[in-house]
């Protein structure tokens, strides 16, 4: 099956390019460890809220957004007024008051929605529309933006050699990943390099983007964040969803935000905090091969709160029980 | 019908925002795609103005190719879904070469039915409840078959006058009739998934209903029934305005005469902003415009189905 034409083949910008361009991650092969802040935020108050971002990014390698176009990416897979499916908007409305004490550019808040193509109802029953206006932001349904067909430029890229990206998600400087910390009945669970599928638009890749599930989910996730790079990610833990996620779990207070710019490390620490083994996690093992970042302990500096003061085990799909992490310590320091 | 002097700002947002390459965009200014463009040239010529139509057609068939599929724009993938929108503009403005070459592809379109195992389809069957067997029409070729796309090209293949005995229609609609939501109404994708039932949605459940009144199902039927009530029920809710103009398309074509139809027509209409869009989309626009005068282009009037 042939999904794109030939033409109009473009590059990305090097920003986009992981672990290249001016938002490069240091690697842990040259010793320096992924830095992801564990920040206590016991709810969804704006105080708190602020005070926790301000907290995460003093203490990892936050992008520099000065005058840059940034796009926020949450997680608005669907909505439930029972279920926290999707990213807390007040969580992504502090972020967005943040950026702009930072001095940031534009900034658009984006989502592609994987199988309710409803965005518009979406996008209120969320709050994001309501967000938008107060903030006067462009709120884009990534699902229906203008397209422009890319080459892959990760050279590993098999499935996604080519591949369609919203116009808004190309032009961007700064990609924030903001996904909610979430069990997933086919990849274990759903955090920052999942949350990027929602990149993908379903314009060309349908509902509910269901050619990545075909080609394999793990593989698939590691393909677009091989093409495309978050710089920073922060996982909305205040309280997300256990159990047979990610649309019909129940929700799990952990009270963290999980943030840093390397989406696996930030994963990998978020996973602990579920009390799931990282290193049983299909997409993350895939992801540590393809050099996306990396889930091993001794590469990942987490500041703030410590691990195991956070644990909250989250329960999980019968299916994936195999993932849960033995109990013990596991933090790095404090 | 709505009154047509009240939706002339629509027509004239329209006619006001085409591409220079002949198309429309989702949103004024935005790249020309099928989807837009055809919803834009059906509005325009159910208002007798086939000369504003005219370039859009024209690039609608320049998305035709060799294959006789229709992509998403020029420059894209050859192929796509919105393919259905293109055989519905194609046969309201007589295109027939373009029509004759379109209607094969569409029903060639593969699923990944045949590609599950038997043991895959008993699997889910017993965690989705829904046969995977039962081959219908994917948003992307070779992946699983759902509710919507299914519903759409049935609803162009029907209205281009495609036989309703046709294999591929038949077995759409069987697809159609197994994923229905017990309760009533369909949902995005399964009916189930494992104990859960799912719900329905209005998008979901107004295409499948269109698609079924499109082969000559009537609203005793117990599925079509069952879906209207749903339709019913949501619309106390907060529906969007995609959803408000394809429940009205629904429950015109099951029933001109039911009375929850000027209400519905009343809080579409009442969704127009001052420039007459919709949301400021075009695609939106064209459909609303379609719902609210003349479902025509989309479905053939309840009492003139073929069969």
């Amino acid at each position: 099956m042939r999904i794109f034409g030939a033409s109009a083949i473009a590059a990305l910008p090097a920003s986009a390019l992981p672990l290249r361009g001016g938002q490069k991650a240091a690697s842990a092969e040259a010793g320096e460890p992924f830095p992801v802040g564990l920040i206590r935020c016991a709810d969804y108050s704006r105080a708190n809220l602020l005070e926790a971002i301000r907290a995460g990014w003093r203490l990892t390698r936050p992008p520099d957004v000065r005058g840059k176009r940034i796009v926020i990416k949450p997680n608005i897979a669907d909505f439930s007024p029972e279920r926290p499916i999707h990213t807390d908007a007040r969580l992504v409305e502090a972020l967005v008051a943040h950026l702009k004490e930072m001095g940031a550019g534009k900034i658009t808040v984006g989502d592609g929605p994987p199988h309710n193509r409803d965005t518009e109802l979406l996008f209120r029953q969320t709050g994001y529309e309501a967000l938008a206006e107060r903030q006067g932001l462009s709120l884009i349904d990534l699902n229906y933006d203008d397209l422009r067909p890319i080459r892959n430029p990760n050279p590993r890229a098999g499935l996604l050699k080519d591949l369609s990206l919203a116009e808004a998600v190309l032009a961007a400087d700064v990609i924030i990943s903001v996904p909610k910390l979430k069990t997933h009945r086919y990849a274990g669970v759903t955090l920052s390099l999942k949350n990027m599928f929602g990149i993908l638009p379903g314009m060309v890749y349908g509902w509910p983007k269901n050619i990545l599930h075909w080609n394999g989910i793990p593989l698939s996730i590691c393909e677009i964040n091989g093409a495309i790079k978050s710089h920073f990610s922060i996982v909305d833990g205040v309280v997300g969803m256990e159990g047979y996620g990610p649309l019909l779990g129940s929700a799990k207070k952990a009270g963290v935000l999980v943030m840093g710019d390397n989406a696996l490390a930030v994963d990998a620490t978020a996973a602990r905090v579920m009390g799931v083994e990282p290193g049983l996690v299909e997409y993350m093992i895939m992801a540590q091969k393809l050099k996306l970042g990396s889930l091993r302990r001794q590469d990942i500096a987490v500041s703030g709160e410590s691990i195991d003061q956070f644990r909250t085990d989250f329960a999980l799909d019968p299916e994936f029980s195999f993932l849960r992490a033995p109990k013990g310590p596991l933090s790095g320091p404090k | 019908m709505w009154p047509a002097d009240s939706l002339y700002e629509t027509l004239d947002f329209i006619k006001t925002h085409p591409n220079p390459d002949g198309g429309w965009g989702y949103r004024p200014g935005g790249a020309s795609y099928v989807e837009p463009t055809s919803f834009c040239v059906l509005a325009l010529r159910s208002a007798g103005d086939t000369a504003a139509a005219a370039n859009g057609l024209a690039f609608l068939k320049a998305c035709q190719n060799v294959s006789g599929a229709v992509g998403a724009s020029p420059k894209g993938s050859p192929e796509s879904w919105m393919a259905y929108a293109g055989l519905l503009a194609y046969h309201a403005f007589g295109a027939a070469a373009e029509e004759k070459r379109l209607i094969p592809w569409i029903l060639s379109v593969e699923d990944g039915s045949r590609r599950f195992r038997p043991n895959d389809v008993k699997a889910i069957r017993e965690t989705y409840r829904f046969d995977a067997s039962i081959p219908g029409w994917p948003w992307t070729a070779g992946t699983t078959a759902w509710v919507e796309p299914t519903a759409l090209f049935i609803i162009a293949l029907a209205r281009a006058g495609v036989p309703l005995t046709n294999e591929r229609i038949l077995a759409g609609v069987r697809l159609i009739l197994d994923r229905k939501v017990m309760s009533g109404g369909w949902n995005f994708g399964n009916p189930y998934s494992k104990s859960y039932e799912l719900e329905a949605a209005p998008l979901s459940t107004s295409l499948a209903l269109i698609a079924l009144a499109a082969v000559g199902h009537s609203a005793a039927d117990p599925a079509v029934a069952s879906g209207i009530r749903f339709l019913q029920k949501s619309l106390a809710g907060d529906v969007s305005t995609v959803s408000l103009a394809w429940t009205l398309i629904a429950l015109n074509a099951y029933g001109p005469h039911d009375e929850l139809l000027p209400r519905v027509a009343k809080r579409l209409a009442g969704l127009r902003k001052t420039d007459g869009s919709f949301r400021g989309n075009l695609f939106e626009s064209g459909l609303a415009y379609l719902a609210l005068r003349d479902i025509s282009p989309i479905i053939r009037p309840a009492g003139r189905i073929e069969k």
